[in-house]
């Protein structure tokens, strides 16, 4: 298994990575335009599609839900080995977290992987 | 711990020690307000996720169909629809919130676990303020608050337009 150590420092490392990552994704929603034109599915240059067409942003969306993933579910789970301890209790929830964030990131990679292909083609 | 105490009475007092930060000071609050935050952030997290999933059309979508284009515009339209209404709103403001507050004060943490920022130990004398919070990590702890807040106007006007 993973050293404790290892893990908080991954969770510290995650935090520094949402810091640049969720800047460059609020940015990109909030700061272009305004953000009702941003939500358009394809029409202005950072509407959904023009988002994901670009592979820097579609990049640094995928780097986003990693680390955000990572950083979320071991927080969770920092919190639930807090309020009870037990080999047993620790087990499951280690588990059971890491196929859920595992889970997710599978679905988020699929959204930005069909989305980069699909963008490509729209105007 | 006295033997082997059963569940509830340990998740009663796991809450009352996490959620009732009065009276123990700022670190208490930070504390208190971090949870929070990172639980109220990964909750908006995974349903964020599957909300993004509506830009290609839903989870049922797993390859390129002939009219995906169309299919994903059509799909999309109906959700940022269904998504348009006070109340998603008022819960993205209250996002912004947290968001900004966990940002802040995480700094101050990642500082604080380094050792930066912290005053020199000294002999604990009765009424003495823990070092942990120096001067500087109070700074920073009264930053991510006024952070927070400036998010939420922020995103609550973005939203509501109410300062237009
Ligand atoms: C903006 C960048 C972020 C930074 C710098 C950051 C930093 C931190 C730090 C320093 C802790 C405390 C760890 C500890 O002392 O044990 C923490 C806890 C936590 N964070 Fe973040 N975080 C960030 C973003 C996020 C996001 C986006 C989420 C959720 C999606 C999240 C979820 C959590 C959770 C659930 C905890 C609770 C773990 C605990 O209380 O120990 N964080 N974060
Ligand atoms: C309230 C403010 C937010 C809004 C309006 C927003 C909106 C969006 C939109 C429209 C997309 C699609 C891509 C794009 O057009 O840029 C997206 C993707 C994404 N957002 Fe956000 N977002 C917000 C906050 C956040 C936060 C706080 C996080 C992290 C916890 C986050 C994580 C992500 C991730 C990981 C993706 C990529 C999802 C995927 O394609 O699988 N967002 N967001």
């Amino acid at each position: 298994m993973v050293s404790e150590r290892t893990l908080m420092l991954i969770h510290y490392l995650t935090g520094l990575g949402i810091l640049v990552a969720g800047a460059v994704h609020i940015g990109t929603v909030f700061l272009t335009a305004p953000v009702k034109e941003n939500l358009e599915f394809a029409g202005s240059p950072f509407a959904v599609m023009g988002v994901y067409r670009n592979a820097i942003l579609a990049g640094s969306l995928e780097a986003l839900l990693l680390f955000v993933a990572f950083h979320a579910f071991n927080g969770l789970r920092v919190i639930l080995i807090e309020l009870y301890q037990s080999p047993r209790w620790e087990h499951a929830v280690t588990w059971a977290l890491t196929v859920v964030a595992l889970l997710v990131v599978i679905y988020g990679t699929r959204t930005i992987i069909i989305a980069y292909s699909i963008a490509q083609g729209v105007a | 711990m006295a033997g082997r105490r059963n569940g509830l009475a340990v998740l009663v007092e796991a809450l009352r020690t996490w959620l009732v930060p009065y009276r123990y000071g700022l670190e208490r609050w930070s504390y208190t307000l971090q949870r929070i935050s990172g639980v109220v952030i990964t909750l908006y997290f995974v349903a964020h996720i599957v909300e993004t999933g509506y830009v290609v059309g839903g989870p049922s979508v797993w390859t390129i169909r002939p009219d995906a284009q169309q299919y994903a515009e059509r799909v999309w339209t109906e959700t940022i629809k269904f998504l348009s209404n006070p109340l998603f709103d008022a819960g993205l403001a209250i996002i912004g919130f947290f968001v900004a507050f966990h940002t802040i004060n995480g700094i101050r943490l990642f500082l604080a676990h380094f050792g930066w920022g912290l005053g020199r130990p000294t002999r604990p004398e009765p009424m003495h303020r823990p070092q942990s919070m120096s001067p500087t990590q109070r700074a920073l702890f009264w930053a991510s608050i006024a952070f927070a807040v400036f998010a939420l106007v922020y995103t609550t006007n973005a939203f509501f337009g109410v300062l237009a």
